[in-house]
C-alpha cells in the first residue's frame, strides 16, 4: 500500500488554533497524506472526534486545572477590561512567561515524539517556536492563524496594540512599553532556546518564519499594505480556512422574530458569566433572534428570554452560515468564518489580537467594534441596529464572500504543506537564516 | 392487527416512546370515537367492525396537557424556567387553568422530570444538558446496555431493525453538508431503544427506556462533528451486523466500544498560556 506523507500538525492548546488545522488535515487526509495531531497536555479529544490520531505530550505537573482556571479568571477578569496597553503587564507579559513556561515542560518530550513518530513535515500553528521541531532533522511549516500584525513590517501597527493604521506616534509609545514589560520573559525564552542550540530571536519575537513556508490566515480584505512585501515562494495568504461541519437547524424559539444574530466569546469567554447577562438583558428588549454560546455554564443562567436559545456547543461555520450578525470577541478564526459566510462582525475583544480584529473590522468596514465593558444599553442598541442596518456593509461581505469561497485556505493550505514534505524527501534542505529574515 | 386485537397500555407505552398517561387519554379519545372498546377487566381492544382505513380521516387532536407538558420541560431544558416554579407562574406564563397545569405536571413527574415540593411548588430533576451528566449518562450505559444485549433472552425486533439500517444507509449517504445531525439524533435513540426493548429482563428494559427517553429531551443532545455522526452510525450498522448474525458476545463488545468513543473530551475551556480545563471523566478513560 502506498502511504502518503506523514503530517504531524501541532496547533496551540486553543480552539480556533486547533479547528484551523482540523480544516487543514481534513484537506490533507482528502489528498492521501497522513496527518496527525500533537496534543497539549489537557487539550485532548477534540481531533480524535474529528477521526484523527492524536499524540499528547504529558502533563508537567499535576496541579488541578479547576483550581488553575478559578484563580486565572478571578486575576485576570479585571484586566480584559483594560485597554490594549495597560494590558501589556497586566496579561501580555505574563501569558507569554505561561507561554515560554508551556514551551520549557513540553520540549524534552516533544522532542522524543517527535524522532519516535518522524513525521515528513511537521505544521506549527502556534505563538512560541519550540526548538524541539528545529532539531526534528524534517521541515516544518508554520501556521500564523492570528492576525497579520503578528508577523511584523514598518506599515503594520504593532501585535496586540489594537492601534489604527495610521498613527505612528502611538505604534512607537506602544512598543517601547512593550518590549520593556515583555523584554525579561523574551531574555528567559531566548536562553531556552541557546540552552537547545537554537540562535537567540530579537525584538521580542517569540517564533520565526519557517524556512520552508509559512501560512497566513488573513483575508485579502483585512491585508495591510506591507512595506517589505512578503516573498511569495515562502509566504501564503489564505482566504480563511473554513472546515466544513453538518448543517444547522436553526431552533425554534419560544417566541420573538427577526434577525439572527449568533453571540460567542469563545471558550474564555463562556466563563465570563456576569458580561453575558448583562448583554441578555439587552437582546431581551431588542427585536431579533439570539443564539448564544453558554459552554458549559448553562446551569449559570435562569429566566432565560423567549428570543434567547442557549446552548454549550455550536457547529459555529454552519451557525455563522445562518445568521444575520456573528458578536464575537475577534479571534481570528470566528472573525474569518464571519467573512467566509459574509456576515458582519460585533467585535467586543476581551485581549490578544481580538483588539487588533476589533480596530481592522472598522477600518475595513467589516464589521462594529464595542468595548466589552464600557457600553451602555443604548449604545449596545445603536451599534447592533447600525451593523444589521448597514446595507453597504452587508453588501461588500456578500461580494467578498463570493470570492474567498471559492478559495478556501484548506486546499491551498494542503497543498503547499505537501510541497513542503516532497521537497523535504528530496533533501532540498532551504537556507535557514536567523533571526526572522522575512 | 385485526378487531379486537388486545391494545396493552404498556407496550403502547413503550412502542410510542411515552408515559402510560397520554397513551390512556388516546385510548379514551378513541373509545369516544368508537374505535377502541373498554372493558372493566380485560382493558382495551380495537372495536369490532372497524374500518381503520376511514377510521383516521381526522387528524388526533394534541391532549393540552400533554403538549403543555412538553412546552414546559422545553423551556426548563432553554433555562426559561427555574428550577423550581409555581403552579400560579405556570399558569400565567402558558395562559393556561389550574386543571390542565396539575395534570401536565402530573404527566412530566410520572417519568420522573419533576417532584411535589412544599406548597403549591414544583422542582424540576436535573436534565442530562451538562458535559457532566452526559458523562454520568454514559458511564450509565456503559454498565447496563451490553449486559441488556448478553443476558439470555435478548430479542431483537428484526423488522425495526431493517428499517433501521434502511434509515442509517440513506442518512450516511448524504454528503457533509446534507448530514442532518437532528435525523442522526432520532435514530441513534431508535438504535439504543432497539437494545433496550429487546432485553429479556423488564426492569433492565424499563430503566434504559426511560433512560433513553431522558436522552431525548430537548437540551440533552451531546453535540457532534459530522466525521463523528459518521463514525457512529458505522459503529451502530456493524453491531446490527453482528446482531443479526447471532453473534451477540461481538455485538455487546462492540457497543462498549461504540459508548467509550462517543463521550466527548473537549476541554470546557481552553486558551493560550493556560492549561485546558477538561471535562470530569471517569478513572478509567483516563
Amino acid at each position: 500500500m502506498n502511504v502518503g506523507p506523514t503530517i504531524a500538525l501541532f496547533p496551540e492548546a486553543s480552539f480556533g488554533a486547533a479547528l484551523n488545522c482540523v480544516g487543514i488535515a481534513r484537506a490533507l487526509k482528502a489528498r492521501g497524506a497522513r496527518p496527525v495531531f500533537i496534543c497539549h497536555a489537557g487539550f485532548s479529544g477534540v481531533f480524535a472526534e474529528y477521526g484523527f490520531q492524536e499524540y499528547h505530550l504529558p502533563l508537567a505537573d499535576a496541579s488541578a486545572p479547576e483550581t488553575y482556571w478559578q484563580d486565572f479568571i478571578s486575576r485576570h477578569q479585571p484586566h480584559f477590561d483594560l485597554d490594549p496597553d495597560d494590558q501589556i503587564e497586566t496579561y501580555v507579559a505574563p501569558t507569554w512567561d505561561a507561554i515560554v513556561e508551556t514551551a520549557e515542560q513540553a520540549e524534552a518530550p516533544l522532542f522524543a515524539l517527535l524522532q519516535r513518530l518522524r513525521p515528513d513535515t511537521v505544521v506549527l500553528d502556534n505563538v512560541v517556536m519550540f526548538p524541539a521541531i528545529l532539531r526534528a532533522g524534517c521541515p516544518w511549516v508554520r501556521v500564523i492563524s492570528c492576525a497579520e500584525t503578528e508577523l511584523p513590517d514598518p506599515n503594520v501597527p504593532p501585535y496586540l496594540s489594537g492601534l489604527p493604521g495610521d498613527d505612528q506616534a502611538q505604534w512607537r509609545a506602544f512598543a517601547e512599553r512593550y518590549n520593556a514589560a515583555v523584554g525579561p520573559v523574551h531574555a528567559r525564552f531566548n536562553s531556552f532556546r541557546t540552552r537547545h542550540g537554537v540562535p537567540p530571536l530579537d525584538e521580542c519575537r517569540f517564533l520565526e518564519p519557517s524556512p520552508w513556508h509559512n501560512l497566513l490566515l488573513a483575508p485579502s480584505i483585512l491585508r495591510h499594505e506591507r512595506q517589505v512585501p512578503l516573498d511569495t515562494a515562502r509566504f501564503t495568504f489564505l482566504e480563511g480556512c473554513v472546515r466544513q461541519e453538518a448543517p444547522y437547524n436553526v431552533p425554534e424559539f419560544a417566541a420573538g422574530e427577526g434577525p439572527l444574530v449568533y453571540v460567542s466569546f469563545g471558550s474564555l469567554g463562556a466563563l465570563d458569566t456576569d458580561l453575558i447577562k448583562r448583554l441578555i438583558a439587552v437582546f431581551a428588549e431588542f427585536p431579533a433572534r439570539f443564539l448564544v454560546n453558554v459552554g458549559a455554564f448553562r446551569d449559570a443562567y435562569r429566566a432565560v428570554p423567549d428570543n434567547i436559545i442557549l446552548d454549550q456547543w455550536f457547529p459555529q461555520p454552519s451557525v455563522v452560515a445562518k445568521a444575520d450578525l456573528f458578536i464575537h470577541h475577534g479571534g481570528n478564526n470566528s472573525f474569518c468564518e464571519a467573512l467566509y459566510c459574509g456576515v458582519p462582525s460585533l467585535i467586543m475583544p476581551y485581549c490578544w489580537d481580538g483588539h487588533d480584529n476589533a480596530r481592522r473590522a472598522v477600518e475595513t468596514g467589516t464589521g462594529r467594534w464595542l468595548h466589552r465593558a464600557h457600553w451602555t444599553t443604548k449604545e449596545l442598541v445603536a451599534v447592533m441596529r447600525s451593523a444589521l442596518e448597514d446595507t453597504l456593509m452587508r453588501e461588500t461581505l456578500k461580494e467578498n464572500a463570493r470570492r474567498m469561497v471559492p478559495e478556501n485556505g484548506v486546499d491551498l493550505a494542503a497543498d503547499q504543506i505537501i510541497a513542503v514534505a516532497f521537497r523535504g524527501s528530496e533533501g532540498a534542505a532551504p537556507m535557514i537564516g536567523f533571526p526572522d529574515a522575512v | 392487527m385485526g378487531p379486537g386485537a388486545h391494545l396493552p397500555e404498556q407496550f403502547l407505552a413503550t412502542q410510542c416512546n411515552v408515559s402510560r398517561t397520554p397513551v390512556r387519554a388516546a385510548l379514551k379519545l378513541l373509545t369516544k370515537q368508537g374505535l377502541v372498546e373498554h372493558e372493566t377487566d380485560k382493558g382495551y381492544r380495537l372495536a369490532s367492525g372497524v374500518s381503520l382505513a376511514g377510521a383516521f380521516a381526522e387528524p388526533l387532536p394534541d391532549p393540552e396537557e400533554a403538549e403543555l407538558a412538553a412546552r414546559i420541560i422545553r423551556d426548563r431544558a432553554a433555562r426559561r424556567l427555574d428550577e423550581t416554579v409555581t403552579v400560579g407562574e405556570v399558569m400565567r406564563r402558558y395562559a393556561s387553568d389550574r386543571r390542565t397545569v396539575l395534570k401536565a405536571l402530573g404527566t412530566l413527574a410520572e417519568d420522573g422530570l419533576v417532584s411535589r415540593a412544599p406548597g403549591q411548588s414544583w422542582v424540576f430533576a436535573k436534565l442530562p444538558d451538562s458535559p457532566e451528566s452526559q458523562s454520568d449518562s454514559l458511564d450509565f450505559r456503559l454498565i447496563l446496555e451490553p449486559a441488556a444485549l448478553t443476558t439470555p433472552g435478548f430479542a431483537l425486533d428484526q423488522d425495526r431493525a431493517a428499517a433501521l439500517r434502511r434509515a442509517m444507509v440513506t442518512l450516511l449517504a448524504e454528503p457533509d453538508d446534507r448530514l442532518d445531525g437532528n435525523r442522526f439524533r432520532r435514530l441513534d435513540l431508535e438504535f439504543h431503544m432497539l437494545i433496550a426493548r429487546g432485553a429479556s429482563n423488564r426492569y433492565v428494559s424499563g430503566v434504559l427506556v426511560a433512560h433513553h427517553r431522558l436522552r431525548g429531551l430537548p437540551g440533552a443532545a451531546v453535540s457532534s462533528n459530522v466525521v463523528r455522526l459518521r463514525q457512529a452510525m458505522h459503529e451502530h450498522l456493524q453491531i446490527l451486523d453482528h446482531l443479526e448474525s447471532g453473534q451477540v458476545m461481538v455485538a455487546a463488545d462492540l457497543l462498549r466500544v461504540h459508548l467509550r468513543l462517543s463521550r466527548s473530551q473537549r476541554p470546557r475551556a481552553a486558551n493560550r498560556g493556560v492549561p485546558p480545563l477538561a471535562i470530569r471523566t471517569t478513572s478509567h478513560d483516563r
